[in-house]
């Protein structure tokens, strides 16, 4: 019998190895745009990563545009993709970069060289309010308990949250400042990523938890964190949590998320990207995927834009700055410099002692009295991988690693040359066919890659 | 207990349907390709695959996605015993014996306990998701930074196991692991350390990239320093049937201590398979009446860790289907795709949308059986790699490791990390330094800084709180306990007689 009745998954399989290849093709629609790189200046799973993923398939569907392709690129608050998106994206129309509101928080921890102001503003899209919750069991009945305690012993309180200069650290400095006590004796823990804060606050290792409302919605409905205040304007339909503000705070807050484009491009090009973007944001799956997501409508093209980051930028500047003012958590030992001094003379001494031994041990064994040489065969492979690290970026993954791997093998033994090249270009190929085409990896692409 | 059966037998009946079972099998051998690259780890291609499953119906995209989590965690294995390349990190200590053996002509063997191994912990583990997931989800609850701090010391005592023959360049190594994992953001603070303005460093230096680095790439410089030094000691394969009987007696306790240690563990959010598959590998080394075969090809070393990654990550799916906590990448990214669904994970998924739930647990245990079906018949042909021209395994070698490291972030400064890396490591083991010191140190030193530090900062800078919590306590004390215990044991080792000191020359001698 067959695995596969009716031809199904044969059809479903080949539908998934067309999506990999492209993305759907609505023969119908003429696509307005070819292709439309989206780079996600951060992880698999993350807020950025989600909203460049739905713009693909939002993209992709309604056939605005062709093929979307979506790059990560993480690391450090997503300024390390801000930076490689100005560096070599210069004029380019093809490529946007999914930023927002915790970018703003990574250029000013960071010190960032690059900044918002260098790439072309697009439109801000969508907004997440965040919320201030306490474990089920803390004492803490509303928010005016918990501002007590706060002004009573600021550092007695922890919070819980994400990483530091995020949105959530932002939030907590706000409020701080709002109700009098200063933003620099809060004791912010930061956790890496949403799991691990809320696992915190769940287990009532932190006194507060402070986090997108998407990520305590849900324990929020089943009773087992109690939410205190939401930072919205208003209450928010069907969720019973009352807002800072009719709390006796004055903070308003919203983790807002953005695409811009490459500095250096023409206004007719912005121009263009500005309409696909609209285009996109009027489409049915978009709403659809809000609604999906719990993400706010907050769409605002151009110069409007523009105008938000700068006000946006001052706010969350100060903000930091005053957080940063009076940081030191847990007293001397846990402050930053111990630990790296311990390690760096631990390396020290175990490297003088490895000498030490070292030495006598080969006094002692006389076989090692001729100092090694390196071989012919070392100095093939480190020309293999110089060439493979010099050419990949212009010449492409497949020139690259044939290259690699013929000299390589060449190293070992040259006997086979032209069978070794045939093993390496049916290696390279297939290894790029395999992981740069079908699982969509970045690979170092050059006119060969552009071409399959 | 009888509902829970009920609502198994349910989902497997709908997993069962001949399209799910097909997604399993796309799955897992998806996962086990996915698996085998280095670099590339099941979270990405969930990721990658996520709009093209738009389509899809959420159970059979589960199905899937179950199918990619188990298959790679498997996959990992089989570059890891052959090649000495640790597809993921979770597959590293299973390098350090599973190569020896591919070495000695074993490889079948080595390969075989992978694939029973992670069968037979895979569906243990299962079955204990099943059955204790919430309580266990509310006991991992208990670990806060003074636990998870504890927990890392407990696994730095497995160090004292891996140095090697000589305890100072064992050190060394560790010290080196350590001053890597010192390199980027402070998580606490968000100041940068020793990224020398490099902004690729900002977030520290990948333990994939240094896995690689060590072990892919030094290992093809270091053969090819040995190339005319010395002559390469031919493979002969043993058998391409798989395990003795002996063997097989060796791997049953293996498997199950690996599937004990594996799953509590798996369901803490702590860094991953790393802890789980040293802890394993520690304890096998610990319990062995011929600790000295280890690291020459003993067996239990390979069962053990192999048991424990597949059990930890069923353990992963426990606070993610019980709490809606993703605790690990792949989880996060598990999340996103249940989000996508419209589907909100947290504490009441399991009411809200059993099907879906117990569909999912059930093409776990099918994805099991399915790995073991496909993969057992294969164990010969992979084992036959070994006798493949070194100079095309090695060349094909590079290749890969260059792609994995490099499709990370899509950055060449990562591609140069991978290769000044490689040439550390090639020079490691030159002057006979042991690398897996190094790996554990950057593992766990920065996980350890970092939770001492929160736990600091909540208690205020008081100190007691790694005494006067119980299970941080507890966990010390064990670590304080495996320390001494393991001075005890190497004394009476050396004083049992110049037999034993006699065969460690040796093998020193001949490594060098």
């Amino acid at each position: 019998m067959s695995l596969f009745p009716h031809g199904r998954p044969v059809r479903v399989l080949t539908t998934v190895a067309l999506l990999a290849l492209g993305g759907v093709v609505d023969a119908a629609q003429d696509p307005a745009i070819g292709q439309l790189r989206l780079i996600a200046p951060a992880a698999p799973g993350g807020g950025w990563d989600q909203t460049a993923r739905v713009m693909q398939q939002v993209l992709q569907r309604t056939g605005i545009v062709r093929t979307a392709p979506v790059e990560n690129i993480p690391g450090a608050a997503g300024t390390i993709g801000l930076a490689r998106f100005v560096g070599s994206e210069q004029g380019r129309d093809d490529a946007i970069l999914v930023s927002g509101l915790i970018m703003l928080g990574g250029i000013v921890m960071h010190r960032s060289p690059v900044t918002l102001r260098e790439v072309t503003p697009i439109a801000r899209l969508t907004g997440e309010y965040e919320a201030i919750v306490v474990p089920a069991n803390s004492p803490f009945r509303t928010l005016t308990d918990m501002i007590r305690a706060l002004k009573d012993r600021p550092e007695s309180l922890s919070w819980g949250g994400g990483s530091a200069g995020g949105s959530d650290q932002i939030l907590a400095g706000l409020v701080a400042e709002a109700v009098g006590v200063p933003p620099g004796r809060i004791n912010y823990i930061a956790f890496s990523g949403g799991g691990e804060s809320l696992s915190a606050i769940l287990g009532g290792q932190v006194s507060l938890g402070i986090n997108g409302l998407a990520e305590l919605e849900a324990q929020i409905e089943a009773g087992t964190v109690r939410a205190l205040a939401i930072s919205s304007a208003e209450r928010l339909p069907g969720l019973d949590v009352p807002t800072l503000r009719e709390q006796g705070v004055d903070v308003e807050f919203e983790n807002w998320r953005s695409v811009v484009a490459p500095p250096g491009i023409g206004a007719r090009e912005r121009q263009r990207l500005e309409s696909v973007i609209a285009a996109m944001v009027a489409t049915p799956e978009w709403r659809a995927a809000l609604e999906r997501y719990r993400w706010l409508d907050r769409y605002l093209p151009g110069d409007a834009f523009a105008r938000f980051v700068d006000r946006e930028e001052m706010r969350v500047r100060t903000t930091l700055r005053q957080l940063e003012a009076g940081q030191d958590g847990g007293g001397a030992l846990a402050s930053v410099g111990v630990y790296p001094t311990f390690v760096l003379s631990g390396l020290a001494m175990c490297a003088v002692a490895a000498l030490v031994v070292g030495r006598t041990a080969s006094r002692a064994v006389t076989s090692r009295t001729s100092r090694p040489k390196i071989s012919g065969t070392v100095w093939w492979i480190g020309l293999a991988l110089v060439i493979n690290l010099a050419m990949a970026k212009t010449v492409g993954f497949v020139v690259a690693s044939t290259a690699m791997f013929w000299l390589t093998a060449r190293a070992f033994d040259d006997r086979h040359p032209i069978r070794d090249g045939l093993f390496a270009v049916a290696m390279a190929l297939a290894a790029f066919l395999l992981f740069g085409h079908f699982l969509q990896l970045p690979l170092p692409a050059g006119p060969l890659e552009r071409w399959l | 207990m009888l509902e829970t059966l009920q609502a198994l037998t349910s989902g497997f009946v709908s997993a069962f349907a001949l399209h799910h079972l097909g997604w399993a099998l796309v799955g897992t051998t998806l996962g086990t390709a996915i698996g085998v690259l280095p670099g590339i780890g099941p979270a990405l291609t969930v990721a990658v695959l996520l709009p093209v499953t738009f389509n899809l119906d959420p159970i059979s995209a589960f199905i899937m996605f179950g199918g990619i989590y188990s298959g790679a965690m498997y996959g990992g294995s089989t570059t890891s015993i052959l090649l000495n390349t640790p597809g993921e990190t979770g597959s590293i200590a299973t390098a350090i014996d599973g190569y020896m053996m591919a070495r000695q002509g074993r490889g079948a063997a080595a390969l075989t306990t992978a694939a029973v191994g992670s069968f037979v912990a895979g569906t243990l583990a299962t079955v204990a998701l099943t059955f204790f997931a919430p309580p266990l989800a509310r006991a991992a609850l208990r670990f806060g930074p003074a636990e998870y701090f504890a927990l890392t010391v407990v696994a730095f005592t497995t160090v004292s196991l891996l140095l090697g023959p000589s305890r100072v360049k064992g050190l060394f190594s560790l010290f080196l692991g350590l001053s890597v994992g010192l390199v980027g953001i402070d998580q606490l603070t968000g100041d940068a350390r020793f990224s020398f303005g490099i902004p690729q460093l900002l977030d520290g230096i990948d333990v994939v990239i240094l896995v690689i680095g060590l072990f892919a790439v030094g290992e093809t410089i270091y053969q090819a320093w040995q190339y005319g030094r010395s002559e390469p000691e031919a493979v002969v394969l043993h058998d391409f049937t798989g395990m003795s009987r002996e063997e097989w007696k060796r791997s049953w306790g293996s498997w199950l201590r690996g599937t004990a240690i594996g799953f509590p563990l798996g369901v803490l959010p702590c860094g991953g398979t790393v802890i789980p598959t040293f802890v394993s590998y520690a304890t096998e080394k610990r319990l062995s009446k011929e600790p000295e075969r280890f690291g020459h090809g003993a067996i239990e070393g390979v069962a053990g860790p192999e048991a424990a990654n597949n059990a930890a990550a069923a353990g992963v799916l426990v606070p993610l289907l019980t709490l809606g906590l993703p605790s690990s990448a792949t989880a996060a990214v598990l999340l996103a795709a249940f989000q996508q669904y419209g589907l909100q994970p947290g504490p009441l998924l399991f009411t809200s949308r059993p099907d879906l739930v117990w569909t999912l647990i059930a093409s776990l245990y099918i994805g099991n059986v399915m790995l073991l079906v496909l993969n057992l018949p294969l164990v010969g042909i992979w084992a036959r790699v070994m006798l493949m021209p070194r100079r095309l395994l090695f060349a094909g070698v590079l290749v890969l490791a260059s792609l994995g490291a490099y499709s990370l972030n899509g950055s060449l400064v990562d591609l140069a990390i991978l290769y000044v890396v490689g040439a550390v490591g090639c020079a490691m083991r030159v002057y006979d330094v042991p690398l897996v010191p190094a790996v554990l140190g950057l593992v766990l030193g920065p996980l350890s800084e970092l939770q001492f530090r929160r736990a600091l900062a909540i208690s205020e800078g008081d100190l007691s709180v790694f005494v006067t919590r119980p299970i941080s306590a507890v966990l010390l004390l064990v670590a304080a306990t495996l320390l001494i215990g393991s001075k005890v044991v190497t004394r009476r080792l050396v004083t049992e007689g110049a037999e034993e000191t006699d065969r460690h020359g040796e093998t020193g001698e001949r490594r060098s």
